[in-house]
């Protein structure tokens, strides 16, 4: 009879560096098959909520931990890496040729230009975005500029890895993602300033002066999430199948091998 | 105004492991707060990027100069926390020697420019020096 698999669910943005921990574990663990899955944060916190039996849990957010994973299905979630939110682009994008940290509103805002991110209620990079656009707006002194980039915004996708697919494809020009996924994916990135881009626990008292009003995990239930530097998390699930193997899964990923491996996907290990 | 960069920091990446040696000697601390309070103390040039801070911490504990645990928070999320070994507070206290020495060289090449331009005020003559 074969064994049940391994499952690891994880956010969509750390689909390289699990898939490169799993080499390694599966190294280790040769027989033992692996089953990858991933959503965005929030959905992914879902299907455990909804019974979904997994191993490992890695997510874009602690905050997704703490409102809806632990302590009922999570006893600890270990942060293991950092990033920044960044303008991603590619040099067919319209206007790439002289977009910069200055200008990278008025491109976006251009007549014909297409920009994306993903969605605020599935995915952290999402509702990141919406944060960034607020904090942009008190950052440059432009009353009205978080309410015109909403409106300007056409495109939508369920997790940020989408979005980037959607941007090698030319569907979009321009895409708000996490610096590391931009880096994996060899494309173009405009980097915002400090007080915008949610990478600098120095300044979180500031970021926690943007909110987003997301769904709640009951139908029709709203919460307000504040402005957070972002944090990626991971955790071994209360009903794992194989807790002693996801153990040294999180181990590795939060040791120095996990670490090397990280850096070389463009994340921050912390 | 200088053509050539006549600006002169104490450089973060000079800098910052004894400074982070130094906050981990007063009190152990995870990185998230390790960048916290550099930011409050302001002794760095510019903002302390987290990938430097993190690239540091995580070196440092590779000399031995620290060493880290996990600490969970209550229901939040667990931080990698770092102390000082006696390595590292033996290097901080060397640290400290080299930098009085160099600051004992600074005041008294301050004190050189400082006497050269009183000598040509007293002269009456004009500034030779840059302005800026």
């Amino acid at each position: 009879m074969s064994r049940a698999p391994f499952r690891i669910l994880h956010a969509g943005a750390l689909r390289r560096p699990m898939g490169e921990c799993v080499q390694v574990f599966k190294e280790r663990y040769p027989d033992l098959p692996v089953e990858l899955e991933s959503a965005g944060s929030r959905e992914c916190a879902a299907r455990i909520c909804d019974g979904g039996i997994y191993d490992v849990v890695a997510l874009a957010d602690t905050a997704v931990f703490a409102r809806w994973l632990a302590p009922d299905y999570v006893d600890c979630y270990f942060v293991f890496a950092t990033d920044q939110i960044v303008v991603a682009f590619d040099r067919f994008s319209r206007g790439s040729e002289d977009i910069t940290r200055d200008n990278w509103i008025d491109v976006l805002l251009s007549p014909g230009v297409i920009y994306g991110r993903s969605n605020h209620n599935l995915d952290p990079c999402g509702y990141r975005t919406l944060m960034v656009w607020q904090l942009a707006e008190k950052f440059y002194g432009r009353p009205g500029l978080y309410e015109a980039l909403q409106d300007g915004c056409s495109r939508i996708y369920p997790k940020s890895i989408d979005l980037a697919g959607a941007l090698v494809e030319g569907r979009v020009d321009y895409a708000f993602l996490y610096s590391s996924v931009v880096r994996q994916l060899g494309l173009c990135q405009v980097n915002l300033p400090s007080r915008i881009n949610l990478s600098s626990p120095a300044l979180a008292d500031y970021y926690a002066t943007a909110s987003v009003t997301l769904e709640g995990r009951k139908p029709g239930e709203k919460v307000l999430l504040t402005g957070a530097p972002i944090e990626f998390a991971v955790a071994v699930p209360r009903n794992a199948r194989y807790p002693v193997e996801a153990q040294w899964f999180v181990e590795f990923i939060t040791g120095v091998g996990g670490q090397q491996i990280l850096e070389d996907c463009g994340l921050i290990p912390c | 105004m200088c053509k050539n960069d006549c600006s002169w920091n104490l450089t973060a990446d000079r800098l910052l492991q004894p400074v982070l040696l130094f906050l981990l000697r007063l009190k152990p601390s995870h990185g998230y707060e390790l960048i916290q309070r550099l930011a409050q103390l302001d002794l760095l040039e510019g903002e302390a990027d987290p990938a430097t801070v993190y690239r540091n911490l995580r070196r440092m504990e590779q000399e031995e100069l620290v060493i880290s645990s996990w600490e969970a928070t209550g229901t939040g999320p667990a931080r990698r926390r770092y102390a000082v070994t006696p390595k590292g507070d033996e290097l901080l206290d060397a640290w400290m020697v080299a930098v009085r020495r160099q600051k004992e060289k600074l005041e008294k090449f301050i004190q050189l420019y400082e006497n050269h331009l009183d000598w040509e005020k007293a002269r009456g003559g004009e500034n030779l020096l840059p302005e800026g």
